[in-house]
């Protein structure tokens, strides 16, 4: 008999100890999908799903937008307090 | 919004989200003109200076406006990071990428901005030790809404917005702006087991905050 407790929800001591691991696993680089928890658990992997969902669209998210013309304009007001470092 | 064709077309596969493959690319893509524009303006030419802020204010703003939340202090900021950059560009001396050394100088505006400020939340000690309420509480046997496919961006980006300070800077410069855990742990002076840590724990509270937020669109 398994000594894998299971929950009153279903899920089991693996779910917590697959996802102290999933750090380390996401920062491997390997194919999560592989991982055996991952085929018979389908909670950890709606979990590992929305995961990798949150990252690429992080990497979506460049640029926002330029910052306002006052920016530019301040700075070269500031600037002209500067000591030149013209050669 | 708008995306270059530059950041999709190096956008990492979808099993893969910390080891982008061309992440170096995504993050400093060549730029024609910027070395000459370097070399000049760390002569002290006007317009090549102008040049540098024209080609790369666009990410230092989005960086400061993601790591503070706050458009008048993220343009203070982008202000305070473009004077530093005038002030210390005859140092660079092209050891790293020029957007690379840019934005770590930028990074180190908004730190030490926070840091100023003296508020509890924005203590970096503080923000990289995030009370256990705030850590990621495991998923076991839930049964929810998936988010594939369904968070558009500003979606995403409010809830940025509302991770707690510690977890959004890691989170940021990780996800939204390609740092490795080795550069990030420079440059917040913290481990690299941290650095990693933090991330998990910002995607896991990210998620929360979409579901809680999808839910709510669900109710009403």
């Amino acid at each position: 008999m398994s000594n894998v407790r299971k929950a009153a929800n279903g899920s089991t001591v693996d779910c917590a100890v697959f996802q102290d691991q999933l750090p380390s696993l996401f920062e491997s680089g390997k194919d999560l999908n592989m991982q055996p928890h991952l085929k018979t658990c389908e909670n950890c992997s709606a979990l590992v799903r929305d995961l990798e969902y949150i990252a690429q669209q992080a990497k979506l998210l460049l640029p926002i937008h330029d910052p306002s013309p006052e920016v530019w304009e301040n700075i070269q007001t500031a600037l002209k307090k500067e000591p030149s470092r013209s050669k | 919004m708008s995306i270059p064709s530059k950041d999709l077309a190096t956008t990492p596969g979808p099993t893969a989200p910390s080891k982008a493959p061309n992440q170096h690319l995504r993050r400093n893509p060549p730029i024609a003109g910027e070395t000459d524009a370097i070399q000049k303006a760390q002569a002290g030419d006007a317009a090549s200076f102008e040049m540098l802020y024209a080609l790369h204010k666009r990410r230092v703003y989005s960086l400061c406006l993601r790591m503070l939340g706050n458009v008048a202090e993220a343009e203070d900021l982008t202000q305070e990071a473009f004077l530093q950059l005038y002030r210390k560009i005859a140092t660079f001396r092209g050891d790293s990428a020029f957007s690379t050394w840019l934005h770590r100088l930028a990074v180190n505006v908004v730190l030490m901005h926070l840091r100023k400020k003296g508020l509890p939340q924005v203590s970096l000690e503080e923000t990289l030790e995030p009370s256990q309420e705030d850590g990621p509480r495991k998923d076991i046997g839930a049964r929810d809404l998936t988010l594939s496919g369904s968070v558009d961006r500003v979606t995403l980006e409010r809830a940025i917005e509302n991770l707690p300070p510690g977890y959004r800077l890691v989170f940021v410069l990780h996800d939204v702006e390609g740092y490795e855990h080795n550069e990030i742990a420079g440059m917040l002076e913290c481990s690299i087991g941290n650095s990693k840590s933090q991330l998990h724990k910002a995607r896991m509270k990210l998620r929360d905050l979409l579901k809680s937020g999808q839910r709510k669109e669900a109710v009403l």
